[in-house]
């Protein structure tokens, strides 16, 4: 076949060779189409009613969250007929990329949702405006103090949550009662880390050596920094200096953080963590314990029943330790109704609609109203833990622009040391890095 | 081919032997998304370590059901159509021309400007993504079907497939035609065209089946569903929770189903547009 | 891919507007989008650009490239790039190459082994990950750890192969051979209808045996085919990322970290775009040496033959 085959036609051929010529004066109208539609891609400011249009970035959440969300802006977009909520959810795993993404290009949302620590990096960069103006002084009186904490950077509030996060240890009574082993009451007895390696091994053996603890490395993104740095912290150690936060040296890779990533990276060693890839270990009743937050509270409870107990991470040295701080809503500088906006927040910090998001997600309610109303959170709640350990033992994460960066690396350290790496290396590595970030940002320097 | 003979025969039989085991490893994967997206969301890691992986047990169309309760699948699959035919029709008309021109035309300027495309032959994408993402905040056009499109339109590869074919059509026929009074534009247009037509069935498929799998760069540039293709959509799906496997691999079929049964239409029409191409000897 | 054919100073000359005009919007497109992008990225590199950040960017020099050359994850993913192609090239051509000359004999069923071995070439990237996520789940219970029982007898470990750093890197590369070779090997069954018949005929009549069929009719023939398909396959595996983000996250311990991947996580995690500058003008320099190896590679060839 020497020549080209053109006065043939085989029907594929043929059909696309009639595609192709029909195409050629559409393509062409569609390219001037096209550039000429090619303005800045401004979010609209009203809808077609003349309605105040409010766009709304939040994050995935598990399903029940989702909903409940979507029946708070449902509800408030029937209520009144002046501002429309406008939500778009985005994936969890990488939504600081995103963020950063649409930043850059003054695609930001007027009110946008962040886990917590992303906050001060935001703020560094402009990107969302203070709210002490905005906030009913009521509410604001009414916050948790770990709420007002998390959201001030420089003396203004930029943040406010409807919620705070609990981390704990979920387990399955039944399981520990086969090994007989002690439940601890709350934060001050919580098991020593030598305890949990022993209930570690004894679980596994109860189970033909299968892997017993479930720390939801199926996870991606925040979940690392927020859920094991306060191991470092109840070690002694700490992801950065929180004195200057000018570095990370010899509080990262010092010897009690040494020593605690070491202890676990035994647990993998072991084949004691589960890789949970459909997020259904504890469920299914495979793994005893999960490490884990209030987000999983409704899931497990179905799950599990009475089985069910709450209890706070184990102590490796200085104490019981436990995160803190979860998403929470900041306006944007660019949004083109600030007050319609917080009206639309107010409507989610009334206490009736934290409950309902509260209920749903198992998060301890942001204000004293909600909390006292709540069976969970009352003095023999379930969750009770929860309210607990923000009073004594949950440890902020790091309040610097620094932070991506500090997670960021966090958690691919983290997986080297699940890996196997040696976690000497790995944490001087994560020091190198953070410390040359600060470096490279002068410090970041204030105001 | 000598035939009949015990060792030809041998041979055959080894043939077939291998095209089956192959065959066989390659469809397993495919049946085992198929099978899976009929099956209830547990059954589907479940089952997956025994041979009941690829029997559909308590099957139903529920994975199905839950795909476009769960997320805007039918604007996904749109945005995916819209982009990749925008690309791959635009893509033809101006990589053909300005092949037709270095191909055909003597022109001041041709060498240097053939050597250009040459060099950005092997420029990957992947390579400009990131300035081109600053670019396009530049120019506005994030959030858009454009930006997903425009930057892809005109391809050095095509270009070069164009310029092979186009060097094999026989001058002849192009002096008859300039004989008759025609210009370039008219010659390229009736006459050119029609001849090449298996330079544009290959270059539509390949080009089809290097921009149908975008991921990277609608995940850079797009924040919203209104634009989003398929391959980002999927992902997104898969970190949803509740995580559903039986869902994830509906979306699964039916995101790769269409196109499959679009390729099996066009197959052989491709395997004649290649061997037509200038890759042959 | 030469044009001896053609005499200098043809009839089209004079025709330079008109030439222009035919490839203007195409040469716009490539400046405007490939070469300008590029461009941008050799300055940025040389700065501290950062995403975001209220700071003045400065010019650094040649700062960025020295760290991340003595970053020992970027090390690592220039190693798995090469560790990737060196694999995956050879394998996927020569698999292609295989069942490209099966599935030109006369056998029955040929063109459902075809559809067969072409199917996956229409799987995007994300589906092929995600569909190999299950198939390679950890423990007994995961499809290929209980094939691998199977076939061994039950001698088999089940593994957690995309967490194990043995394993991780051959199974990205075996699922990235499976979505790809089906390609290859139709570009290569064109290739091999494209030998005359009558060389076959001619080398059968000297008596040359099937192999010798295969190195001295059926290769030559091939040459140009082969070595469109190493090209093109060699430049795609050093753009690995899509499974890698998908799958792996570069893990575990850098063992599938790819210049792509530490680019874009460079870029959107850590806002450090200069560095992903740097990483994007390394990986160029890299293709286009590795071209012109080829292209030297293929010239000697010429001069032989």
């Amino acid at each position: 076949m020497n020549q080209p085959t053109g006065h043939r036609s085989s029907t594929g051929i043929g059909a696309l060779g009639k595609i192709v010529r029909f195409a050629v004066f559409p393509v062409a109208a569609c390219c001037v189409l096209l550039f000429s539609a090619c303005g800045p891609s401004e979010l609209p400011a009203y809808d077609r009613d003349g309605r105040k249009l409010v766009h709304v970035w939040v994050h995935s959440g598990q399903a029940a969250e989702r909903e409940t969300l979507e029946t708070q802006v449902a509800t408030f977009n029937a209520a009144q007929d002046e501002i429309r909520v406008l939500k778009t959810i985005v994936p969890e795993g990488d939504y600081n990329a995103r963020v950063q993404a649409a930043a850059l290009s003054g695609d930001l949302p007027d009110l946008l949702e962040f886990d917590g620590p992303f906050l001060y990096n935001y703020v560094w960069q402009g990107q969302l405006r203070p709210l002490d103006d905005l906030l009913p002084q009521a509410i604001r009186d009414d916050l948790l103090p770990s709420i007002i904490e998390q959201g001030l950077y420089d003396g203004a509030l930029y943040s406010v949550g409807v919620f705070d996060s609990g981390l704990g240890l979920y387990a399955d009574r039944s399981r520990l009662e086969e090994i007989d082993v002690r439940i601890p009451e709350g934060v001050a007895d919580a098991w020593t880390a030598d305890e949990f390696d022993a209930i570690l091994e004894a679980l596994s053996d109860k189970a033909d050596g299968r892997a017993v603890l479930d720390l939801k490395v199926n996870y991606t993104g925040e979940w690392y920094a927020y859920a094991f740095s306060p191991i470092l912290q109840s070690a002694g150690a700490d992801l950065i200096d929180r004195q200057s936060y000018g570095s990370a040296d010899g509080v990262l890779n010092g010897p009690e953080a040494v020593a605690a990533m070491t202890r676990v990276q035994e647990w993998f060693a072991r084949g004691h963590v589960h890789p949970n890839i459909d997020d259904a270990a504890f469920v299914d009743r495979v793994a005893a314990l999960s490490w884990s937050g209030h987000w999983d509270y409704g899931r497990y409870a179905e799950a599990l029943g009475d089985d069910l107990v709450l209890l706070p991470p184990p102590d490796f040295g200085r104490g019981s330790r436990t995160g803190q701080g979860s998403w929470n809503w900041g306006i944007t500088r660019r949004a083109h109704h600030p007050d319609a906006a917080m009206r639309f927040l107010t409507h989610l910090l009334e206490p009736d609609e934290i409950l309902r998001m509260t209920e749903a997600n198992g998060a301890v309610p942001a204000r004293r109203a909600a909390i006292e109303r709540s069976e969970r959170f009352a003095e023999d709640g379930p969750l009770r833990l929860f309210v607990d350990q923000l009073e004594a033992s949950a440890v902020p994460r790091p309040r610097t622009p620094g932070y991506p960066v500090i997670t960021s690396v966090f958690e691919s350290g983290f997986q080297d040391i699940r890996d196997g790496a040696d976690v000497r290396r790995v944490l001087d590595r994560m020091v190198r890095i953070i410390d040359q970030d600060i470096e490279d940002n002068q410090g970041y320097p204030r105001g | 081919m000598k035939t009949g003979t015990a060792s030809s025969r041998l041979a055959l039989v080894a043939s077939y032997a291998i095209l089956l085991v192959c065959a066989a490893l390659f469809f397993l994967p495919v049946a085992f998304m198929i099978v899976a997206s009929f099956k209830p969301d547990d059954l589907v890691l479940g089952e997956a370590g025994t041979w009941r992986a690829l029997v559909p047990t308590d099957a139903s169309l529920s994975n199905y059901a839950d795909v476009f309760e769960r997320v805007n699948f039918a604007r996904y699959f749109m945005n995916s159509v819209v982009i990749t035919g925008a690309i791959v029709t635009a893509g033809l008309l101006v990589n053909s021309m300005v092949a037709y021109a270095f191909a055909r035309m003597r022109w001041r300027g041709r060498k240097l400007l053939f050597g250009f495309v040459l060099a950005l032959l092997i420029l990957p994408f992947e390579a400009i993504a990131v300035p081109l993402f600053y670019q396009m905040i530049e120019f506005g056009w994030r959030n858009s079907y454009q930006v997903q499109i425009v930057p892809f339109i005109a391809n050095a590869f095509s270009i070069y497939l164009f310029y092979s074919f186009f060097l094999q059509i026989p001058r002849e026929m192009e002096e008859a035609a300039a004989i008759d009074g025609a210009g370039s534009w008219r010659t390229f247009f009736t006459l050119i065209v029609p001849l090449a037509k298996p330079a544009f069935a290959t270059v539509a498929i390949l080009s089809f089946l290097m921009h149908w799998g975008n991921y990277l760069w609608p995940l850079m540039v797009v924040d919203y569903e209104t634009y989003r293709p398929l391959p980002v959509g999927l992902a997104e799906f898969q970190t949803l929770p509740p995580i559903q496997w039986g869902d994830i691999m509906a979306f699964g079929v039916m995101m790769v189903l269409p196109v499959l049964v679009v390729f099996l239409v066009f197959q052989k029409g491709f395997v004649r547009g290649v061997a037509a191409s200038g890759m042959k000897h | 891919m030469g044009n001896r054919s053609r005499q200098s100073g043809g009839f089209l000359t004079g025709r330079t507007a008109e030439a222009l005009c035919l490839a203007g919007p195409a040469l716009l497109g490539l400046l405007l989008f490939v070469a300008a992008p590029f461009a941008i990225a050799l300055i940025l590199s040389l700065t501290n650009f950062r995403m975001g950040t209220p700071l003045e960017t400065q010019f650094v020099g040649l700062e960025q490239y020295r760290r991340i050359l003595g970053d020992e994850a970027f090390r690592r993913a220039l190693l798995n790039n090469a560790v990737f192609a060196l694999v995956v090239v050879p394998v996927q051509t020569g698999l292609a190459l295989g069942l490209a000359l099966l599935l030109n004999r006369q056998l029955r069923g040929r063109v459902l082994f075809r559809t067969l071995f072409f199917m996956p070439v229409v799987f995007p990237m994300a589906l092929v990950a995600v569909v190999w996520q299950v198939l390679l789940a950890p423990g007994p219970d995961g499809l290929i750890n209980s094939l691998m029982g199977i076939l061994t007898f039950g001698a088999w470990t089940p593994r957690d192969f995309l967490r194990d750093p043995q394993f991780a890197l051959p199974a990205i590369m075996l699922m990235s051979i499976w979505q790809g070779v089906g390609f290859q090997m139709v570009i290569m069954l064109a290739g091999r209808q494209a030998v005359p018949e009558h060389l076959y005929e001619a080398a059968s009549v000297e008596g040359a045996g099937a192999w010798r069929q295969f190195l001295h009719v059926t290769l030559p023939g091939m040459k140009n085919t082969i070595f469109f398909v190493v090209v093109v396959t060699t430049i795609l595996a050093f753009r690995l990322f899509d499974q890698v983000d998908i799958l792996t996250q570069g893990g575990p311990r850098h063992a599938t970290t790819t210049v792509m991947y530490e680019a874009v996580r460079a870029t959107f995690a850590e806002a450090r775009v200069a560095r992903a500058a740097a990483m994007t003008v390394v990986f160029f320099l890299i293709v286009v040496g590795l071209a012109l190896v080829q292209r030297r590679l293929m010239k000697e060839e010429r001069e032989i033959t």
